[in-house]
C-alpha cells in the first residue's frame, strides 16, 4: 500500500466520483452510493470522507451553479486528480494480485462447504 | 413547485457549528435532499431525517474551528496569555526559579502547619455522639480550690443520674494505675506485663463513646464483674501475633491486686485499637463492677478522685442552664462523705469555696490542655497551636510579599510590551487579565510543587512532631480542594493586582519611548515590603533564640540536689518480704554510693494532703507528701538547714517528719523554730507528728512550677493513711568512677534485672535515670522548639530569596550606572559597597523595628515560667549579627558579580 492510503468507504466514494464523472457533487454521490450498494449514507459521513480525500489530494473541487431546488446554494463538484486515479488503480492491482494468489482449492465450493 | 425549507432552528444550529468553508455547499446538499424527501415521504418524516443528518454532521472534521473567532469566547486571548507567560518564565529563568522556590516553600510550610493544626483540633472527632458528650470537671479539692481537675469522685456520676434527667447517660472511667497482668494461671507468671493504661469502665461506656468492638457485644461486655476488654494490640501482646479475636474471646487474664493476690478476668470482647487522636488512651478496660469491693471499702464516695465522669446530654439541652442546675448537687450529696471521712461539715471541708461542676465539651478536652491534673491520655497545648498558626500565616504572608515584590520588579521590564499591546488596540482590562492570569498560573504551579514537597516532608515531620499525620486522607476532602482553589485565586489576585493595575496604567507613548524609568517607580512600596519581611524574620529569629535558651536553661536549672547519676528502680513494692534483703544486696554493691527507698520519685510526685500545725485553730494547708526511708535523702544529697535526718537506731523516728522550707513557711513558722514543733493531718482525729528536720528547698516536681511545700514521712509510719501504697522505688546514687563506660552501665543493669527475676520473675524490670526524667518533662517543648527552628529557617529563606531577587533586579537596572562608575575609576570594592548600601539600609531598619517586637513577645512568654532565663542583650546582638550576615551575603553575591563585570560589555549597546 505504502504510497496510497484508502479506507473502504473512502475507496467507494473515490470510485463513485470517478463514475459520476463531471456530475459528482454531494447529493449525486450520496444517492449513487445508496442505489448501487444498498446502504444508507449520511451527509456527515460523506462530507467528511470527501474532505479527507481532498486533503490527501485524490480529488479536487470547484464551485458550481446554484439551483432553485437548493434554495440558491451553490453545488460543489468533485473530480478525480491524477493521484486519485493512481490510488484507484493501485487498490485494484493489489486486490487482483491478492485474488490471483488464492489457491484454486480454496475457492472450490465443495471444499468450503464440507 | 415551490421550494420547501427545513425547520429554521435546525438550519440555524447547523450554520452555527459548521465549518464556514463548507457551510454553503453542505447547506445546498441538505436542502436538495430535503426537497427529495418531502416529495417521496411525508413532511414529518422528512424533518426527522433532516434532524438526523444535521446531528450526524456534528463531527470534528466538519465543525468550525472555535479558536480565534470573535464573539464565542476569549479562548484565543487566553491561549496567547499562556504563551506569553511561558515565554517570560523561560526568558527570566532566575526570577522564575526564585519566585517558584519562595512560593513553594511558603505554601508548603503553611500547608504543613495547617495539617498540624487540623490534626490537633480534630481530637476525639470519631465519636458518633461527640457533640453531646461532656466531661465533668471539678475543683482540685485536695488543695487549691481555684484550680480544676478532670476527675471526680465516683458518686458524682450516681448523683447526676439521679438528679439531672437532661443526661441520657452518665458514665465513668477509673484509672487503675500501674498493674501487673499475666495470661497464665495463678502464681506461674512467666508471661507478665506491666500495664499503665488499664481502666475500669461503667457498663454504659459504649453508649456514650464510639470505640468499636471487633468481637463481643458492646451492650453486655462490661455488665458483669470480672470482665475485661482488650484492644487488638494488647490481645496480640498477650496471646501472640497469630491469635484471632474469636480465639481470644473467653480466655482469662490475671491481674495482680494491691494486696498481692491475683484476680482472674474473662475476655469479653476485643476492641479496635484506640485512635491516636483520642484524649482517652487505654490498652484494656475492665468492668467497673470488678472493682466494687474497693469502691465500697472506704466510703470515699465524693473524695476518691480517680474517676473521669462523662455525660451524654439529650439532644437540644441548654448546656448553660444545665451547668447552672447541677451546682446544687455537691452540697446535697457530698456532706455525708466529708463528715464520715474528715469529721468535717461540708462548709468546713470546702472552706467556703464552691464545689463547682464544670461541663467541658468533648471537642475541647484535648486542645484546651486544661485541666492538666489526672489526664487519661495526651493533652494538647493551645499555645503551640496559636503560635504555629501565627507562624504559618506569617510565612505565607512573607512568601506572598516576595512573590508580589518580584512580580512588580519583573513586570516593569515589560512596560514596552504593555505599550505595544496598547498601541495594537488592547483594552486595559485585557492587560490586567493577562497579568493576573500569569500570577494565578505561578501560584498554581507553586501550590502543586508544595503538595509534592509536603508529601515528601510529612514523614520526617511526623517523626519530629511525634504525630501521625497523613496527607492522603485529605486529598479526597472537598474542603481541601475548595480551600486550595480559593487560595490560588486570592493569592494570584493579590500578588498579581499590583503589577496588573500599575502597569496597565502606563501611557503607551512614554513606555515605548523608554521615557518611563519604570524600575524606580514603586520602589518605595517594594522597599517597605522588604523591611516588613525582614522585621518578621528577625523577630522570629530572636524569639527562636530565646526559646532555645529557655529550654536549655530549664534542663540545667539547679533543682536543689545533684540529679545526675541517680538510677531509680521501679516496682519495688512487688518484692514483698524480700525488700530489705534486696536493699542490703544493692547497698553492698561498690558501684552504688547510696541506696534509698521512697514511695514516689521526682519529678512525678503528686500526692498530697491537708495538714495543719498541731493546734486546732491553725489554718489548714496543702502539703505534698512523700514517704522515704533514712537513706533516700542521702541519695538525693539534700542539705539540712536545721535538725537531722531519720535515724535507724531511734525507734520513734518512724513517727517523726521532715519538712522543706516552703512547708515551714506555709505552716506559718520560721526555719529556726520549726524543729520540735508538730504537724497533724487536718482530717481530725489523727495524731501529731514531730518535726525533726528542715531541708533546703528542692524541685521534686517539674521545674516548670515553683517548689511546692513538702512533708517527708517515714516509710514505716503506720499512723497515717497508706499514701502512695502500691508504688515504691529504690534510688541508687551511682559511683561514676566504678562505672567508667556505657558498657559497664549496661552490665550493671543486666545484673540488676537478673537479681529481680530471681526473686519473682513476674515483676517487670523497670528503671529510669533521674536527670533524664527531668528532661522528659520538657519533651513536648523541646519538640516544639525544633519545629519552631525549622519554621524560622523557612521564614528566613523566604526573606532572603526576596532580597536576592530584588538585588538581582536592581543589579540589572543599574548595570549602566555601575559600568560608568567603573570607567571613571571606581574600584570593585567601592562599587560593591555602594551597591550593598541600598539594601543594608533596609535590613538595619528592619532590625530596629524587630527588636522591640521580639522583646515584647519574649517577655510575655517567659513570664509563664517559674524559672526563666534572663533577657540578655547578647542574644539580640547575636541574632541581629546572624540576620545581617545572611542578608549581606545574599546581597553581596549580586554586588560583587555586577561590580566585576567588564564595563565594555555593559556599556557597548544602545
Amino acid at each position: 500500500m505504502g504510497k496510497y492510503q484508502l479506507g473502504e468507504f473512502e475507496e467507494i466514494v473515490l470510485l463513485t466520483v470517478g463514475v459520476l464523472f463531471g456530475d459528482a457533487y454531494g447529493v449525486s454521490i450520496k444517492l449513487s452510493i445508496e442505489e448501487k450498494l444498498k446502504r444508507s449514507v449520511s451527509v456527515g459521513a460523506l462530507q467528511s470522507a470527501l474532505k479527507r480525500l481532498e486533503r490527501k489530494g485524490y480529488i479536487s473541487s470547484k464551485e458550481g451553479e446554484s439551483t432553485g431546488e437548493r434554495g440558491g446554494r451553490p453545488k460543489r463538484y468533485f473530480q478525480l486528480t491524477s493521484s486519485g486515479k493512481g490510488a484507484i488503480e493501485h487498490a485494484r492491482e493489489v486486490r487482483n494480485q491478492l485474488y490471483n494468489e488464492i489457491p484454486k482449492v480454496a475457492l472450490d465450493l465443495k471444499f468450503t462447504q464440507s | 413547485m415551490s421550494v420547501q425549507y427545513p425547520p429554521k432552528f435546525l438550519m440555524r444550529f447547523f450554520r452555527w457549528f459548521c465549518d464556514p468553508e463548507l457551510v454553503s455547499f453542505v447547506e445546498g446538499d441538505l436542502i436538495e435532499l430535503y426537497q427529495y424527501n418531502t416529495r417521496t415521504k411525508n413532511r414529518w418524516k422528512a424533518n426527522w431525517i433532516f434532524f438526523g443528518e444535521v446531528l450526524k454532521l456534528l463531527r470534528p472534521s466538519l465543525i468550525k474551528n472555535f479558536e480565534g473567532t470573535t464573539k464565542l469566547n476569549n479562548y484565543g486571548m487566553f491561549k496567547n496569555n499562556f504563551k506569553i507567560a511561558w515565554r517570560n518564565a523561560l526568558r527570566q529563568k532566575q526570577f522564575t526559579v526564585l519566585n517558584l522556590l519562595g512560593l513553594t516553600i511558603g505554601i508548603s510550610t503553611c500547608l504543613l502547619i495547617g495539617l498540624y493544626i487540623h490534626d490537633e483540633l480534630s481530637y476525639d472527632a470519631f465519636h458518633e455522639k461527640g457533640d453531646r458528650i461532656y466531661r465533668v470537671n471539678q475543683p482540685f479539692i485536695w488543695g487549691d480550690w481555684a484550680s480544676t481537675m478532670s476527675t471526680t469522685g465516683p458518686n458524682v456520676a450516681t448523683a447526676l443520674r439521679e438528679d439531672a434527667p437532661e443526661f441520657e447517660e452518665v458514665t465513668r472511667l477509673m484509672s487503675l494505675g500501674s498493674m501487673t497482668v499475666t495470661t497464665s494461671a495463678n502464681g506461674n507468671q512467666d508471661n507478665a506485663f506491666k500495664e499503665n493504661r488499664l481502666y475500669a469502665a461503667d457498663e454504659n461506656f459504649f453508649k456514650v463513646f464510639t470505640f468499636p468492638l471487633m468481637i463481643g457485644d458492646s451492650k453486655t461486655a462490661l455488665q458483669g464483674p470480672l470482665a475485661i476488654l482488650l484492644t487488638k494490640k494488647t490481645m496480640k501482646r498477650y496471646f501472640g501475633l497469630h491469635v484471632t479475636p474469636s480465639d481470644a474471646m473467653g480466655r482469662t487474664v490475671e491481674i495482680k491486686q494491691y494486696d498481692g493476690s491475683w484476680k482472674s478476668f474473662v475476655v469479653k470482647g476485643i476492641l479496635q485499637d484506640v485512635p491516636s487522636r483520642s484524649h482517652i488512651q487505654f490498652d484494656a478496660l475492665v468492668s467497673i463492677k470488678s472493682e466494687s469491693e474497693m469502691m465500697q471499702a472506704h466510703g470515699w464516695k465524693w473524695i476518691w478522685t480517680a474517676f473521669a465522669t462523662y455525660g451524654l446530654v439529650n439532644e437540644g439541652v441548654n448546656i448553660a442552664s444545665l451547668e447552672h442546675d447541677i451546682q446544687a448537687i455537691p452540697p446535697k450529696w457530698a456532706p455525708p462523705t466529708t463528715e464520715r471521712i474528715f469529721n468535717q461539715s461540708y462548709e468546713e471541708f470546702t472552706a467556703g469555696n464552691p464545689w463547682k461542676l464544670d461541663l467541658q465539651p468533648l471537642g475541647d478536652i484535648y486542645i484546651s490542655g486544661t485541666p492538666t491534673t489526672n489526664a487519661f491520655g495526651p493533652i494538647g497545648n493551645p499555645l503551640f497551636v496559636q503560635l504555629f498558626g501565627a507562624i504559618g500565616l506569617l510565612v505565607l504572608i512573607l512568601s506572598a510579599i516576595n512573590f508580589m515584590n518580584l512580580s512588580t520588579a519583573r513586570a516593569t521590564n515589560r512596560s514596552k510590551e504593555v505599550g505595544m499591546r496598547k498601541v495594537m488596540g488592547s483594552r486595559r482590562l485585557s492587560i490586567i487579565q493577562q497579568f493576573i492570569l500569569e500570577s494565578i498560573l505561578f501560584v498554581s504551579v507553586g501550590t502543586m510543587l508544595a503538595f509534592i514537597l509536603v508529601k515528601m516532608a510529612i514523614e520526617p515531620f511526623n517523626h519530629l512532631a511525634d504525630k501521625q499525620i497523613e496527607l492522603l486522607p485529605y486529598v479526597s476532602n472537598p474542603i481541601l480542594y475548595a480551600t486550595t482553589i480559593a487560595f490560588i485565586l486570592i493569592m494570584g489576585l493579590l500578588a498579581g493586582s499590583y503589577p496588573a493595575f500599575y502597569l496597565s496604567a502606563f501611557m503607551p507613548i512614554e513606555s515605548i519611548k523608554g521615557k518611563m524609568k519604570a524600575g524606580f517607580k514603586g520602589k518605595g512600596f517594594r522597599n517597605g515590603l522588604v523591611v516588613f519581611q525582614f522585621t518578621i524574620s528577625i523577630a522570629l529569629i530572636i524569639c527562636t533564640f530565646f526559646v532555645q535558651k529557655q529550654l536549655s536553661y530549664t534542663s540545667n536549672v539547679d533543682v536543689g540536689f545533684a540529679k545526675e547519676h541517680i538510677l531509680q528502680l521501679h516496682n519495688v513494692q512487688e518484692l514483698g518480704f524480700d525488700t530489705e534483703k534486696v536493699k542490703n544486696r544493692l547497698a553492698s554493691n561498690p558501684q552504688f554510693t547510696a541506696v534509698g527507698k521512697s514511695f514516689g520519685i521526682p519529678p512525678y510526685m503528686s500526692t498530697g494532703d491537708r495538714y495543719r500545725a498541731d493546734d486546732p485553730e491553725s489554718p489548714v494547708v496543702q502539703l505534698s507528701n512523700l514517704r522515704v526511708d533514712e537513706d533516700y535523702l542521702d541519695v538525693l544529697g539534700l542539705e539540712f538547714l536545721r535538725g537531722r535526718n531519720f535515724e535507724t537506731d531511734r525507734e520513734n523516728d518512724k513517727y517523726k517528719v521532715i519538712l522543706n522550707e516552703e512547708a515551714v513557711n506555709k505552716l506559718g513558722w520560721t526555719i529556726e523554730e520549726a524543729v520540735g514543733k508538730s504537724v497533724a493531718l487536718a482530717s481530725g482525729g489523727e495524731e501529731a507528728h514531730q518535726v525533726v528536720g528542715v531541708v533546703k528547698n528542692f524541685n521534686f516536681q517539674s521545674v516548670r512550677s515553683e517548689i511546692d511545700p513538702l512533708i517527708l514521712i517515714h516509710h514505716q509510719n503506720d499512723h497515717v493513711w497508706e499514701y502512695g501504697a502500691g508504688l515504691s522505688f529504690y534510688s541508687m546514687r551511682l559511683n561514676p568512677d566504678a562505672i567508667p563506660t556505657k558498657e559497664d552501665l549496661n552490665k550493671l543493669l543486666i545484673s540488676l534485672e537478673e537479681e529481680m527475676k530471681q526473686i519473682d520473675p513476674s515483676i517487670p524490670f523497670e528503671y529510669s535515670f533521674l536527670d533524664q526524667e527531668f528532661d522528659a518533662t520538657f519533651r513536648s517543648e523541646q519538640k516544639m522548639g525544633t519545629i519552631l527552628n525549622l519554621f524560622t529557617v523557612m521564614a528566613m529563606i523566604i526573606a532572603c530569596l526576596g532580597l536576592f531577587g530584588l538585588a538581582a533586579f536592581s543589579a540589572e537596572q543599574r548595570t549602566k550606572e555601575l559600568g560608568i562608575r567603573k570607567v571613571l575609576g571606581a574600584s570593585v570594592a567601592e562599587l560593591a559597597v555602594s551597591f550593598s548600601k541600598e539594601f543594608t539600609r533596609l535590613v538595619v531598619l528592619a532590625i530596629l523595628l524587630a527588636c522591640p517586637i521580639a522583646w515584647y513577645f519574649v517577655r510575655q512568654w517567659l513570664q509563664d515560667f517559674a524559672y526563666s532565663t534572663p533577657i540578655e542583650i547578647w542574644v539580640f546582638v547575636s541574632a541581629i549579627a546572624a540576620a545581617l550576615f545572611i542578608a549581606i551575603s545574599t546581597i553581596s553575591f549580586q554586588a560583587i558579580r555586577s561590580a566585576n563585570r567588564n564595563p565594555v560589555e555593559t556599556l557597548k549597546d544602545e
